[in-house]
């Protein structure tokens, strides 16, 4: 009895932790307090060199802080609570249902690479097939929960919703392309394990082989917030070393420079090399595209910097461990393609280009 | 008389924080559970390699397998949790 009310506690202690992180969010909606920094770089003008991050640190964090809480509570929340069996499940039953889930489930499944190329290895083993597996993995750095918030709130929500959309058209076509090219049914032929596949799937079903089981309420919210804190930790180093190179970027960069270059088709093809190569998955290609893009950058080149990340070269070293190189450079050029394609069209569409 | 179970920790070599943190979780089950006189053999399992893909499917590493079942998969387990699945399963 006692221990059923020390787990009720724990509980409503923990949603109310939740509740106020949230609320404090929509509170600042409300009171419309910019949550995304609101220094110019010309403001940067007046401060010393040694000044220029410390102010631009106090900018993001002032105003941010509230977008990052919310946003590693609830990536930590979506993380624990997904039911993670669907993958296991209905993976391997069909292709049409892999690249659903693939495209689908990826931005709820993954935060780090760590997770994301076993769960592109299982998908290709198990029957979907290459196809579904590059869905998935190029989906997943695209459009996780932590990017897409911070995308929203520190630059603004119609770039991260076209960048969702542009990512998925990209990741399922690619994963289409590729399933067709001899190289890719290559790798299939190599890796499946196909007579058993079905078996595997119908067992997960039955749960023989998979029966997760689900824990207190009380130990998932506290799992989940101690996700969020790792995540935290594993990001907001990087995230703020990141912060304090930007501050530099965006205080001495001449906006003239910025104009010349990531303007125009040479702005959106050079945005879009440099983007990937720079990819670090710790939020800053977010804050460096921001501050770019206050220095004159077009829209459209901020789209196809933004979408550079799933050709980032760690992980393009950690997929060769799977399948060939060959195949990683074709679906990094076909990724890259599109990221053009979509940095053109968006820039012919909102006139800035 | 002494009950053993075979508990499964598959995660991604080289190891990850997170997969790490499992396999403490499950060696301090183990530890308590000894005292209860229930033997644990744990291993280590690879979650990219084709042996453990073709017996459980797609996972979410990290995974706990107690005797052939994926109990626990993409999170990081208590030892308390640990404990009570494997008590659990000896039920």
């Amino acid at each position: 009895m006692e221990q059923k009310t020390i787990r009720r506690a724990k509980t409503s202690l923990l949603l109310l932790f939740i509740s106020v992180v949230f609320g404090l969010l929509i509170y600042s909606r409300i009171k419309a307090y910019s949550l995304a920094p609101t220094m110019k770089p010309e403001d940067f003008s007046k401060y010393s060199w040694y000044e220029v991050p410390v102010y631009f640190l106090w900018d993001y964090i002032s105003h941010g802080w509230i977008c990052l809480l919310f946003a590693f509570v609830t990536a930590g929340l979506v993380y624990e609570f997904v039911p993670k069996e669907i993958v296991t499940k209905y993976m391997s039953s069909s292709k049409s249902v892999g690249y659903a889930i693939g495209a689908g489930l990826a931005p709820f499944f993954t935060v780090c690479s760590c997770t994301m190329i076993p769960i592109f290895a299982g998908i290709l083993y198990t029957g979907a097939g290459i196809g579904p597996a590059i869905t998935f993995l190029l989906m997943a750095p695209a459009a996780n929960i932590l990017t897409i918030m911070i995308t929203g709130e520190f630059i603004s929500w119609e770039i991260a919703g076209v960048r969702i959309i542009a990512s998925l058209i990209t990741a399922v076509l690619t994963g289409l392309i590729i399933s067709r090219t001899t190289w890719g049914k290559e790798v299939e032929r190599k890796h499946q394990v196909t007579s058993q596949t079905l078996g595997i799937a119908q067992q997960a079903t039955e749960g023989t082989t998979v029966a997760v089981v689900k824990p207190p309420l009380d130990d998932r919210l506290l799992s989940a917030l101690k996700f969020g804190v790792y995540l935290a930790r594993q990001i907001l180093p990087y995230f703020f070393l990141g912060l304090i190179m930007v501050s530099y970027v965006e205080a001495y960069v001449p906006q003239e420079l910025v104009e010349g270059y990531l303007t125009g088709l040479t702005g959106i093809l050079l945005a879009s090399v440099i983007g990937g190569p720079l990819y670090t998955p710790t939020l800053v290609e977010i804050v460096l595209g921001r501050s770019l893009l206050e220095l004159g950058m077009s829209k459209a080149a901020l789209l196809s910097w933004l979408m550079g990340q799933p050709y980032d070269i760690p992980n393009m070293v950690a997929v060769s461990r799977v399948v060939e190189w060959r195949v990683v450079l074709l679906y990094a050029l076909i990724a890259w393609a599109c990221s053009v394609t979509f940095g053109v069209l968006y820039g012919i569409i909102t006139g800035s280009i | 008389m002494v009950k053993n179970v075979k508990v499964e920790v598959i995660g991604v070599e080289p190891p990850c924080p997170r997969c790490q943190a499992t396999k403490k979780a499950v060696d301090e089950a183990a530890e308590r559970l000894r005292k209860a006189g229930i033997s644990l053999e744990i291993e280590k399992l690879n979650v990219l390699s084709k042996d453990v893909v073709s017996r459980y499917g797609v996972l979410v590493s990290p995974a706990v397998a107690v005797n052939g079942v994926v109990k626990v998969m993409g999170r990081v387990p208590t030892a308390e949790e640990i404990q009570r699945i494997i008590e659990d399963t000896l039920k």
